[in-house]
């Protein structure tokens, strides 16, 4: 499985997926609340809360064709699945590098720009716990949907229709303080599903 | 010595009737081409062979142990499918970097390349090669992980005379071995192979 | 192919057509003749109230349907029938009209009734991510070209999807009690009387001929689409 890890983060970092791009989007879409809304301190915390969610979700969703369509397209994902046997290694491996690559730089630049947002240290220790928790479960989902829809090219917004509903749970709970083992018992619920879901798909456009 | 054969194989694909009763059998140190026209399943037919496609009639038997129960098989074949595993947007470098890496194998790439005439080109972007060159490269996978079985989709599709006799050549050697070769082609060959057989 | 309806059911299908059509016809007039005259206009709500004779139906259909789909799509991965596929996909698009039909009316409803054209509470919401769910089952198939793995793609995401409902509503629930704990009560609905009950069992009643004899019409175009589809391969 390691190998499969190297091999990810190789070909991101030649792809040009970097920690600039993923972390500069963020800023921007965050930087939009106080265009849209104004500036006043009250109301940018309260915005802040919730919109780094939605920048989160949308982060997710743009990245959704990066995960298997390239190595399905030129056929390396053929000789992925016959190495591993065990399709659980590969699925897995792409869980962890699609966090990496694409949650994880968002992560280490909240606590910078819930400064901006006038924050204190506490809130950002609660929105900074739920957003982990919870990122993991929207990479989860991320991850089969991009694997059930290999076929479906260039429909970016149909995999965006059916990734939102399913992010709505997170979004919900992620945006209130206290409710990260609810956001614990969603991204392991969609832990469970996705792994299944994925192999599914998986196996099923290998054929 | 290995064997690997098939009793009756069909499949259908959707609707379709893609393999009808397809019956083979083949031992170490043979080649076997699948000629066909176009559609006629050869690729189905190589797919079954790799274990992608499990819903199928018949059997196919590697040493008289279903393949899909036996848990090595997979270990025992190269599948060099008609796609071309490259990453477009990279160098032939890097390509083969990523390959080493999920292969867990680090090749001597300038002595193979240099068969081919490719290695001066090996810090080229994939997609400024002609389709023969990314053939080639392609068959380089062949050079990892020792294997006893090639699984070959079109192998000789897109490349020149001499690039042909190179792949012959190789194909040979590893007859010798005692290595097993099913190819197919909708053309006609050069050289006459030990088992044919049409779809 | 072991699908099990025999052409002698197509025909029976076809030959039903306009009877099934001209009744249902025949149940929305005398729905609407109900609703809108026989039928007593609220004591507070007025004659606005009206629009529930359609708002309910359409509401509980649109989730009916949804539960059928559902269904038919874990009854076809168990089965690997395609008579299931065939069914499914014959009542998603009523199902979708179901849905917008029961957002747009009781959004109509709404307005004059409580004061707000929307609100965010469970059922709202849960409507309005049915009527997605709907849209991506619709086009997912269209999306993918092999037409085979469309039909199991899209069956794992109507299951998904439904799975997905009350996890939602649960959340939005949750979220509800949390944030507006008065809304809740403003939303519910009246105790239903006699006089306006027949109305409403006319209507539900017309609606439910209304997806039979669509969902028939659909049932055929997709069988003849997939017998084209299947002689051109």
């Amino acid at each position: 499985m390691s190998n499969l890890i190297k091999r990810d983060l190789l070909l991101s970092f030649y792809s040009s997926a970097n920690f600039f791009f993923t972390v500069s989007f963020f800023i921007l879409i965050l930087m939009l609340i106080p265009f849209a809304f104004g500036t006043q301190t009250e109301q940018l915390k309260v915005l802040f809360r919730g919109v780094v969610w939605i920048a989160l979700a949308l982060s997710i969703i743009i990245t959704v064709d990066r995960i298997y369509n390239a190595d399905y397209e030129d056929g390396n994902l053929d000789i992925i699945m016959q190495k591993n046997k065990t399709i659980e290694y590969l699925i897995i491996s792409k869980y962890i590098t699609h966090w990496f690559i694409y949650c994880l730089p968002l992560l280490v630049i909240l606590p910078v720009l819930s400064f901006l947002f006038y924050l204190d240290y506490l809130e950002t220790v609660q929105i900074f716990i739920n957003l982990f928790i919870g990122s993991f479960g929207m990479v989860f989902i991320a991850n089969f949907v991009s694997a059930l829809t290999l076929g479906a090219r260039r429909t970016i917004f149909l995999k965006a229709i059916i990734m939102i509903p399913l992010f709505v749970p997170f979004i919900i709970f992620g945006s209130d303080a206290g409710s990260w083992p609810i956001l614990l018992a969603l991204s392991m619920l969609s832990f469970v599903i996705s792994i299944y879901v994925t192999a599914y798909g998986l196996r099923l456009y290998g054929e | 010595m290995n064997e690997l054969k098939t009793e009756n194989l069909s499949c259908k694909r959707g609707e379709n009737i893609v393999l009808n009763n397809i019956n083979f059998s083949i031992k170490s140190g043979e080649t076997l081409v699948v000629k066909g026209r176009n559609g006629s399943g050869k690729t189905t037919l190589l797919r079954i062979l790799s274990n992608f496609i499990t819903s199928y009639e018949g059997k196919v038997l590697f040493n008289d142990v279903g393949i899909s129960d036996d848990n090595l098989y997979n270990s025992k074949f190269n599948l060099i499918g008609q796609k071309n595993s490259l990453k477009e947007n990279l160098s032939i470098k890097k390509n083969l970097e990523l390959w080493d890496i999920l292969f867990n194998e680090a090749l001597n790439h300038a002595k193979l390349l240099e068969h081919n005439n490719l290695y001066h080109l090996i810090n080229k972007d994939v997609s400024s090669l002609s389709d023969g060159q990314k053939k080639c490269i392609s068959l380089h996978r062949l050079n990892y992980n020792k294997c006893d079985m090639w699984f070959l989709d079109e192998p000789f599709v897109f490349l020149d005379e001499v690039n042909t006799n190179l792949l012959i050549e190789k194909i040979n050697q590893f007859n010798e071995n005692m290595g097993t070769v099913i190819l197919t082609s909708n053309i006609n060959l050069p050289k006459k192979f030990h088992k044919e057989i049409n779809i | 192919m072991y699908i099990k309806i025999k052409n002698n059911h197509i025909e029976f299908i076809k030959s039903a057509n306009p009877y099934l059509i001209f009744a249902t016809i025949f149940a929305f007039v005398i729905g609407l003749y109900y609703s809108l005259f026989q039928s007593p206009p609220d004591y507070i709500q007025g004659d606005s109230m009206r629009i529930m004779y359609i708002h309910v139906p359409s509401a509980w259909f649109a989730l009916m349907t949804y539960s059928i789909l559902a269904g038919s799509c874990v009854l076809w991965f168990i089965t690997r029938n395609p008579l299931f596929n065939v069914v499914a996909r014959s009542i998603a698009q009523v199902g979708m009209v179901f849905t917008l039909m029961s957002l747009i009316t009781g959004s109509i409803w709404g307005k004059p009734t409580w004061g707000v054209w929307w609100v965010w509470d469970a059922r709202l919401t849960s409507m309005l991510i049915l009527f997605f769910l709907y849209i991506a089952y619709i086009f997912l198939w269209q999306a993918i070209s092999n037409k085979e793995l469309a039909s199991k793609i899209s069956a794992a995401l109507a299951i998904i999807g439904f799975i997905n409902i009350p996890i939602i509503k649960f959340s939005v629930d949750w979220w509800n009690t949390l944030h507006q704990p008065a809304s809740i009560s403003k939303l519910s609905t009246p105790s239903i009387d006699t006089s306006m009950l027949i109305p409403l069992f006319i209507m539900t009643i017309a609606c439910f001929l209304f997806l039979v004899t669509v969902s028939l019409i659909r049932f055929r175009l997709v069988l003849i689409e997939n017998k084209m589809l299947r002689t051109s391969n």
